[in-house]
């Protein structure tokens, strides 16, 4: 390969790779920036429900030999679970209470969700088995069976959930609830229920992005932390509570990383991202998809 | 205005949980026992410190450092072989959190010192290590300080009271560097760990693979911590054709590096810092994918004298399925040479031990002694036979590294 084909390969491999990782974040961010539209909490736990979802998915694998897609299912259904929980737990005795309150008792369940799993798992690195482990080699390019999968899960995701939003009533009803709490309320929604609905979906979002990431990576009781920061930057990034903010925010992060590392250098991935979150808000400084003034 | 009070707030939401977590420092222990105070007639307890990670994402190393301390301690204990002043010696470990910070660590060890008299304490880390060497020979009370790590940097601050434990990783750098551009060839690809150890360690040894005459191709450093996949970083170095790639950092996230440069064709051979193991790269990668890689030898392969014994006894009291490592074992003898040495010193005072460690060494049981444990240097480090291994067609193959002391 001549010199001009190295380059395009290496270019192409970054996308291929920034691509994959976007697709996570959008996922993880995409369940944040809908908690945070409908119930205005900066849900720091977001992040640990995402562990708590891989967990569950590795104890159903290597516990109760369930193959990978039930697996899956069963935790995001676990997760959705765990979400109405913690919604009506946690967040609804809290609802009248000032916002600061539902946001110091998130940093709390995020606290207790990874002494939990440290206590239950223990600390160790662990590896999710996957069946789809296989390397392609598409001309030059590599990406394997999971990445693949990753990338292909996180689209189905997103269009079935703007299918819910736009065309269903009870979507239409978190949407209005994320518009004008008050306004809806007036026309009968019921704010409580769409809340806990909406923390079930974020959960189960949360969960599946990490069943489908994990056999990349691997799974400890901290790897909620790495998820959380950068999920926070995206949906800032893309407005807060905006959707297609958080989707393109998150493929705008990955990029930036993947390509940014490539080309200037991969000890500065983190700040490269936050250095094109400074770029974005000193031109459209409430986000990509501002919502409404 | 309403606008910028918003973005402020939202900074302070950011800022907060970190800040939060970063308080959170829990305590173990949590007993009011002193350390070296007598208990019934003829016997004493003294308590053991530990400052280290016990949460957060290196956890996992912590404990498994702890783990060795621990173990030591009961097998002493049972011996019941430890007098001082014709008191029968109990030893108690009180380990406390550090979250891997500083810091931390300084502020746990004062803690320990001031409020349990721990005559010793252990720190698994070179950054918590640096910092303690500020005060453990020179405020009161004194300890001495067991550092679990690799960094030689430890030993040029003159604390009289350092026993350093693992072997120094500059002795790692030109059997290394010799061994794989013989088998490989000279151009040299970094995916390193971005920590401080990763960047010493890095500089020194590309330093050396330079002297060699080998080539040094662009550092990619990166947080092994919180990258979410290495393909990008991988992707990134092997496009300037790398004969071998050197690497390091957690050995599990290691074990993914080798892996995504093996699944995007890299053929060549690794230099895989020490703080990797490759025992516990198992389940992530396979023999085939290690093939060519130079690193520490696992421990089960290490040639101490008392390897089996305490193979065995990891088994009985850990779990059948838990395979030792260097942080368990080292941290095991260790803590078997302080015990001896608190015996012959007759005393729990930290430079009355210090005094008595050379002789102490060749009173601890052949079978108490993993790794194996020759002497101490002047500066406090602890020496031994030093083995490596090269990885040679799915097999462990024995490197000595020769002392540089």
């Amino acid at each position: 390969m001549d010199e001009w084909g190295v380059a395009m390969t290496l270019l192409l491999q970054e996308i291929l790779n920034g691509i994959v990782v976007g697709s996570i974040y959008s996922l993880v961010a995409l369940g944040l920036t809908l908690v945070y539209g409908v119930m205005e909490i900066p849900n720091f736990a977001h992040g640990h429900l995402y562990m708590l979802g891989a967990y569950i998915a590795f104890f159903l694998l290597t516990s109760a030999h369930f193959s990978y897609w039930p697996a899956l299912l069963g935790a995001v259904v676990v997760l959705v679970v765990v979400g109405l929980l913690v919604e009506r737990l946690v967040f609804n005795p809290l609802r009248k209470a000032p916002q600061v309150n539902a946001m110091i008792a998130s940093v709390g369940v995020m606290l207790f969700l990874e002494a939990l799993a440290q206590a239950i798992w223990g600390p160790n690195y662990l590896q999710m088995p996957t069946p789809y482990g296989n390397v392609l080699h598409i001309g030059a390019l590599s990406v394997t069976q999971q990445q693949l999968l990753v990338v292909v899960a996180a689209i189905v995701m997103m269009v079935l959930l703007n299918l819910f939003l736009k065309r269903t009533m009870i979507g239409a009803a978190i949407e209005a609830v994320a518009q004008h709490r008050e306004g809806a309320l007036l026309v009968g929604i019921p704010s409580g229920r769409i809340a806990m609905l909406t923390f079930a979906i974020a959960s189960g979002l949360a969960a599946l992005a990490a069943v489908l990431v994990t056999p990349i990576n691997l799974l400890f009781p901290a790897m909620g932390t790495m998820v959380i920061m950068k999920a926070f930057v995206i949906i800032v990034l893309g407005g807060m509570g905006s959707i297609p903010g958080a989707i393109l925010g998150g493929y705008i992060l990955a990029l930036a990383e993947s390509i940014g590392g490539a080309y200037i250098s991969t000890n500065y991935q983190d700040l490269i991202a936050f250095a094109v979150l400074v770029l974005i808000l000193s031109i459209r400084p409430a986000g990509l998809f501002a919502r409404r003034a | 205005m309403k606008l910028a009070q918003k973005w402020l707030a939202l900074a302070g939401l950011v800022a907060a949980p970190m800040m939060l977590v970063a308080c959170g420092t829990s305590g173990g222990g949590g007993n009011t026992a002193t350390g070296g105070s007598g208990g019934g007639s003829g016997t004493m307890e003294v308590d053991i410190g530990y400052t280290g990670p016990l949460s957060g994402g290196a956890a996992f190393y912590g404990e498994d450092v702890l783990n060795g301390i621990k173990l030591a301690v009961d097998q002493i204990n049972k011996s019941g072989d430890i007098t001082v002043d014709g008191k029968q010696v109990t030893f108690k470990v009180v380990s406390l959190d550090d979250q891997y910070l500083p810091p931390n660590a300084a502020t746990n060890a004062k803690r320990l010192a001031q409020q349990y008299h721990t005559p010793i304490i252990f720190c698994p880390h070179s950054g918590g290590v640096l910092g303690i060497e500020q005060f453990n020979a020179t405020q009161q009370p004194n300890f001495i300080l067991a550092a679990y790590t690799s960094e030689p940097a430890i030993l040029t601050k003159n604390d009289p009271l350092l026993v350093m434990i693992p072997p120094r990783y500059d002795a790692y750098f030109k059997p290394f560097a010799k061994t794989e551009m013989q088998k490989f060839g000279n151009r040299l690809g970094l995916i390193p760990t971005n920590t401080a150890y990763g960047q010493e360690w890095t500089a020194g040894f590309t330093k050396v693979w330079q002297q060699l005459g080998g080539t040094v191709l662009s550092n990619n450093a990166v947080d092994y911590n919180t990258t979410t996949d290495f393909s990008s970083v991988v992707s990134k170095a092997l496009s300037e054709h790398p004969d071998v790639l050197f690497i390091g950092g957690p050995s599990q996230p290691t074990a993914l590096v080798i892996k995504a440069a093996r699944q995007q064709g890299f053929k060549g051979g690794f230099v895989v810092m020490d703080q990797a193991k490759f025992e516990s790269m198992q389940g992530i990668v396979t023999m085939d994918q290690l093939n060519g890689a130079v690193g520490v030898m696992p421990t089960v392969n290490y040639p101490g004298p008392g390897i089996q014994n305490f193979v065995n006894l990891w088994h009985q009291t850990q779990g059948a399925d838990k395979t030792p490592n260097s942080e368990n074992a080292l941290n095991y003898q260790t803590m078997w040479v302080f015990a001896e040495a608190i015996k012959l010193a007759n005393s729990t005072d930290p430079k009355q031990i210090m005094a008595k460690m050379a002789d102490a060494i060749k009173q601890v049981p052949a079978e108490d002694q993993p790794y194996g444990v020759t002497g101490i240097t002047p500066q406090g480090h602890l020496t031994g036979p030093v083995i490596a291994t090269y990885i040679d067609n799915g097999q462990y193959t024995k490197l000595d590294i020769p002392p540089i002391e």
